[in-house]
């Protein structure tokens, strides 16, 4: 592989309508002939006149208001140049293409493989690119959250008599304060209210994204055991961390939640989001290859390489 | 020989957007980041001045000014429609409304502004309000009268027979600018005039 | 004007031309340049010149607190010292660097000729230079009006009311924000050139799902920018209306807040803590793949995690100000917002890890650097999750366990990172290698001096050792630690005077470095080093993510993956 490159450039300038549009854009629009010339905009000194004009507009406010005069005389005349060099035709400068050779080529001659399919059509192991599609944990995430819902408002019915509970909780957590949850009682907590309704769906939607993502980068890279994974150590880690860290944060909102029933309800997030990631096609293939392999990987790790590295 | 890169199935990625439109949308979220904070300040002190006089005594509320502002984004965006058909008198008329109506709207501030200095003796040193008041409006006056430049840059050029049809991007992108001041305008009108008083 | 003007050395085989241009010559095709490669250049030599600036300025704070009871300097001095080094290195240093970044790669990566605005990238960096000056020259001229005061000196989040006119009587505040003021302005400007480029100017095939990690990472950056550079702006437009015209903004004599500036300066300086590493986020991108000869993992994942890093960081930031005593709903709102930002850079910090498994690894220079960035970038992450606990925040707000903590992400994480890139793209930049041995003596001097100066830094911290502190006494315990971090600091001034030799060096004697030394992927590879003024001869066309890979694997491209 080869492709034509350019020696020294030399130039000769003059303004020049670019595409007929006034103040065209002929950088872009132009597809020149190898040897022929480019435009390029034609360097000028206005920019830094005017950004030492406003400099000195500014400066003479610390200083001497002389200094400001003579920063918006030379603000004003920037503009102006500038403001001519744009319009009505963009000043260019056209630079002359010279040929030269430049080859791209790479040393490193093999490309690591999937097992059973060496240079003949086999496929080369690669995750990095295209393959890999966090789209699947978000799917994953959207749906634990969904499921999730159930156990907790079933939870409310059934222990505290009210499917508010829940939502009140988890609203309360971003802002107790805010809706005259300072110090909550047991009737405010079984009531409805608008606004830890509101604030509960935001944390519940966003968190669920956020978790379902992170499920999607890391799920492949473990696929063994996706339900346990996903749906037991995953949650029981954070419920953990949840557990000891919540009485520090927020000691009124964690001495209301009742962990176990909380960790029933991360569970089957986690199974859910675990099994809607385990279905993907993606998942499936990558389930039967050793882990190196599902990091993504070529000319190296496995394969055997070519060509020394001298650099 | 060959060009830089190997490509098997040619893709565009599609018309790729006008440039100068996507560098104005960008100045306006800056500027809007600009705005929102001085509207953050002026609600925040809405109420807290400790003399002086008070919004509820000295402000009047702006209607022919406002009428005027906002009514001038649909004479711009005729006079936008008018270029993008060629049509260069229907253009450079509408543009002579839109300047006539935002210096309308310029006077009238100025007119205000010399009400409420000179009989209600409010300034911006008097108290928290004259601060926030004077602050947020007069950012907004100078967006106008930057606009009210632009523009009247813009319709010069166009007595004098030199813009055409080909520069219809441009002057969209300037109208878009100008949308924008009549847009903060609706903002700084609820705070000031509603919310605030 | 015809030679003189040439890039330094573009590809042009008679580097003597240049001597034949005179010098005023040479300099006037600089000053008045519009392409983006000599701005990047320009860029990142005035942010390397404000590293040895603000360098030099922590290396006075790090004498003065050596010894317990040391007069190495004067508080007023201290003062300034503390200020200006964390000013210069926040607004001088790392946001010019990473412009110069963005300025030289993201055309060449998306296959543009130049940036969207070439003009208005030229103003950009000269208004971000006289900025940078005017703020300097305050140490001459910055006496005020009763003849009081010099370079600024209330810390560099300049709180109210130590900004009124009652406290600070010379113009010292005044010339912090007005010349922040006219850098802001810069800033601005070049973020939206890098955007409006990144979206506007991509060339054939290079769709946004094919643009490199880098570009996304710089244009969440810009955006970033956008929405965060502007609220100080408007802040300092405030406290100068308030010094110059007597406004009431942050007066608290009549009725105003002063906590309101806390509020609007850390809407500013949280998103900018991101606005600083989602570019190193972005160089640790292309260098990690290319030393491990894997494509990115998780290409998509980055870009959803970048994305979210912007929205989250603009939510979180009065987990600065949990000690000013705001509601507990806000603290709870506060701590937790800041928690999840765990998670999009747990997905970056696993998606490099993933990218290296199993991986050819090459520890080059480049890749030295930027895997130890990923290392200190989980250690702080892990620091941050502590602070971001609002107790525990009570307990060690601007304490040196702070100071700590986000020097370890921005020495530890961003300039590690970036200087990876700087030894990973100087050979496309100048045509030639730098020089291995050099590097690897600068990589491990300066990693035993950042580990000496900041690991140690967190125990007196703890110990209770308040930042900005002038001097401390033998009794308090914190001698010892702060020796060491000195010591540290020393090891890495001599492992950054390495650097610049290295540089210089390298870039008059270095091995010829030829167009693709790396055996690298994107698309900046393929054209000449230093690359010719107009970038490609002719407008390259990709079909994949990776370009360079399809050339030089013609028989198994990436396109039959996508
Ligand atoms: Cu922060």
């Amino acid at each position: 592989m080869s492709t034509q490159e350019q020696l020294a450039p030399s130039r000769s300038e003059g303004a020049h309508g670019g595409t007929g549009v006034v103040h065209g854009d002929p950088v872009q629009t132009h597809a020149p002939a190898h040897t022929d010339s480019i435009h390029l905009p034609r360097p000028t000194a206005y920019p830094i006149i005017a950004a030492l004009g406003f400099t000195l507009l500014v400066a003479g406010i610390l200083t001497h208001y002389v200094i400001s005069i003579l920063g918006v005389c030379l603000l004003a005349y920037g503009c102006v140049g500038w403001f001519r060099e744009v319009l009505p035709h963009e000043m260019h400068e056209n630079i002359t293409v010279r040929v030269q050779e430049i080859s791209i080529a790479s040393a490193r001659k093999s490309v690591g493989r999937l097992p059973g399919g060496a240079e003949s059509g086999g496929q080369r192991a690669h995750v990095g690119v295209g393959a890999f599609s966090p789209l699947v944990g978000l799917k994953g995430g959207v749906a634990g959250g969904i499921a999730m819902i159930f156990p907790a408002l079933a939870y409310g019915l059934i222990a505290q008599h009210s499917i508010w509970y829940p939502v009140n909780l988890l609203g309360g957590a971003g802002v107790s304060g805010m809706t005259g949850f300072g110090n909550p009682t047991m009737q405010d907590l079984r009531a409805f209210h608008m606004a830890t309704l509101g604030f509960a769906t935001i944390i519940h939607v966003i968190s669920c994204t956020l978790i379902g993502l992170l499920y999607g980068s890391i799920l492949p890279l473990m696929p063994k055991h996706p339900i346990i994974l996903g749906g037991i150590i995953a949650p029981l880690a954070w419920t953990g961390i949840l557990f000891a860290a919540l009485p520090t944060i927020n000691p009124e909102m964690s001495a209301h939640i009742s962990w176990p029933d909380f960790l029933l309800a991360q569970f089957v997030f986690g199974i859910t989001a675990g099994w809607v990631v385990s279905r993907s096609s993606y998942y499936r293939t990558a389930k039967s290859l050793p882990f190196a392999m599902r990091l993504g990987f070529e000319g190296g790790g496995v394969g055997r390489e070519d060509g020394e590295d001298h650099r | 020989m060959a060009i830089p890169v190997v490509a098997q199935h040619l893709e565009e990625p599609g018309h790729l957007p006008n440039k100068g439109k996507v560098g104005m949308i960008c100045l306006i979220i800056g500027e809007s980041a600009i705005f929102s904070i001085f509207v953050l300040a002026y609600l925040f002190y809405i109420g807290k001045s400790q003399w002086g006089p008070q919004p509820k005594e000295v402000l009047e509320v702006p209607i022919l000014n406002t009428v005027c502002l906002l009514s001038s984004s649909l004479t711009i965006w005729l006079s936008e429609r008018a270029i993008e058909h060629n049509l260069l008198m229907t253009f450079t008329a509408w543009l002579g409304v839109t300047i006539a109506l935002g210096s309308i709207f310029l006077v009238g501030t100025g007119w205000e502004w010399y009400k409420l200095i000179y009989h209600d003796g409010l300034a911006l040193q008097t108290n928290l309000f004259g601060t926030t008041f004077y602050s947020l409006v007069g950012l907004h006056a100078s967006h106008v009268i930057i606009g009210l430049i632009m523009l009247i840059t813009l319709w010069l050029f166009a007595m004098t027979g030199h813009v055409s049809g080909k520069n219809s991007e441009r002057i969209q992108t300037l109208a878009l600018y100008w949308h924008f001041v009549d847009a903060v305008w609706v903002v700084v009108f609820a705070v000031v005039y509603v919310i605030g008083r | 004007m015809a030679d003189a003007s040439l890039p330094i050395g573009s590809l042009d085989l008679t580097p003597e031309a240049l001597a034949e241009g005179t010098f005023r010559e040479y300099l006037h095709g600089w000053v008045t340049t519009v392409d983006h490669k000599r701005l990047g250049i320009l860029y990142v030599l005035y942010a390397l010149f404000f590293l040895v600036v603000g360098g030099a300025e922590a290396m006075i704070i790090r004498v003065q607190l050596m010894y317990p009871d040391n007069h190495f300097v004067s508080p007023e001095v201290y003062n300034r010292m503390f200020t200006m080094h964390g000013t210069t290195m926040v607004f001088l240093m790392g946001m010019p660097l990473l412009f110069g970044f963005a300025n030289y790669l993201v055309p060449l990566m998306i296959g543009a000729r130049d940036m969207a605005f070439p003009r208005l990238n030229a103003l950009s960096f000269w208004l971000t230079a006289f900025g940078g000056i005017l703020l300097y020259y305050s140490f001459i001229g910055g006496f005020g009006l009763y003849g009081q005061g010099s370079a600024p000196d209330v810390g560099w989040f300049e709180y109210a009311p130590l900004t009124t006119r009652t406290y600070s009587q010379g113009h010292a505040v005044d010339f912090w924000a007005l010349s922040l003021f006219v850098t802001g302005w810069g800033t601005l400007g070049a973020a939206i050139n890098i955007i409006t480029t990144t979206i506007s100017m991509r060339c054939k095939g290079m769709t946004m799902m094919r643009i490199p990690l880098f570009c996304w990472l710089l244009l969440c950056t810009s955006a970033l920018t956008l929405v965060a550079i502007t609220p100080l702006t408007a802040a300092q437009v405030m406290l100068e209306l308030d010094r110059y015209l007597g406004a009431h903004f942050f007066d608290t004599q009549a009725g105003g807040s002063a906590l309101i500036w806390a509020h609007f300066f850390w809407i500013f300086g949280h998103p900018e803590v991101y606005i600083l590493v989602l570019p190193a986020f972005g160089v640790a991108n292309e260098i990690i793949p290319v030393f491990s000869r894997k494509p990115a993992f998780g290409y998509t994942a980055m870009v959803a995690a970048s994305v979210g890093i912007v929205f989250i960081s603009l939510g979180v930031w009065a987990h600065h100000m949990f000690t000013v005593g705001m509601t507990s709903a806000a603290n709870a709102f506060f701590t937790l917002s800041t928690m999840i930002i765990a998670v999009p850079t747990g997905i970056k910090v696993f998606n490099w890890i993933a990218t290296m498994w199993g991986g050819k690894l090459r520890f080059a220079t480049p890749m030295l650097f930027a895997a130890t960035f990923v290392v200190h970038f989980l250690l702080s992450g892990l620091t941050g999750i502590m602070l971001s606990a609002s107790p525990w925040d009570w307990q060690l707000h601007n304490s040196y366990f702070v100071i700590a903590h986000f020097h370890y992400v921005l020495v530890g994480a961003i300039v590690f990172s970036m200087l990876a890139g700087i030894y990973y793209w100087f050979p496309k930049v100048t045509g030639r290698l730098m020089d291995e041995k050099l590097g690897k003596w600068h990589f491990w001097l300066f990693l035993i001096g950042f580990h000496l100066t900041f690991d140690f830094l967190h125990v007196p911290g703890i110990l209770g050792m308040p930042r900005w502190v002038y001097t401390y006494e033998a009794s308090r315990g914190w001698a010892s630690w702060n020796m060491i971090a000195s010591v540290g600091g020393f090891i890495q001034f001599l492992a950054s005077g390495i650097f610049v030799w290295n540089l210089l060096y390298s870039g008059l004697h270095g091995a010829e470095a030829g167009p693709d030394p790396w055996d690298a992927w994107t698309l900046e590879w393929a054209t000449s080093s230093p690359p010719p003024e107009y970038n490609f001869a002719v407008e390259p066309v990709v079909a994949s993510r990776r370009p360079l890979w399809d050339l030089k694997h013609p028989s198994d491209t990436d396109t039959q993956y996508e």
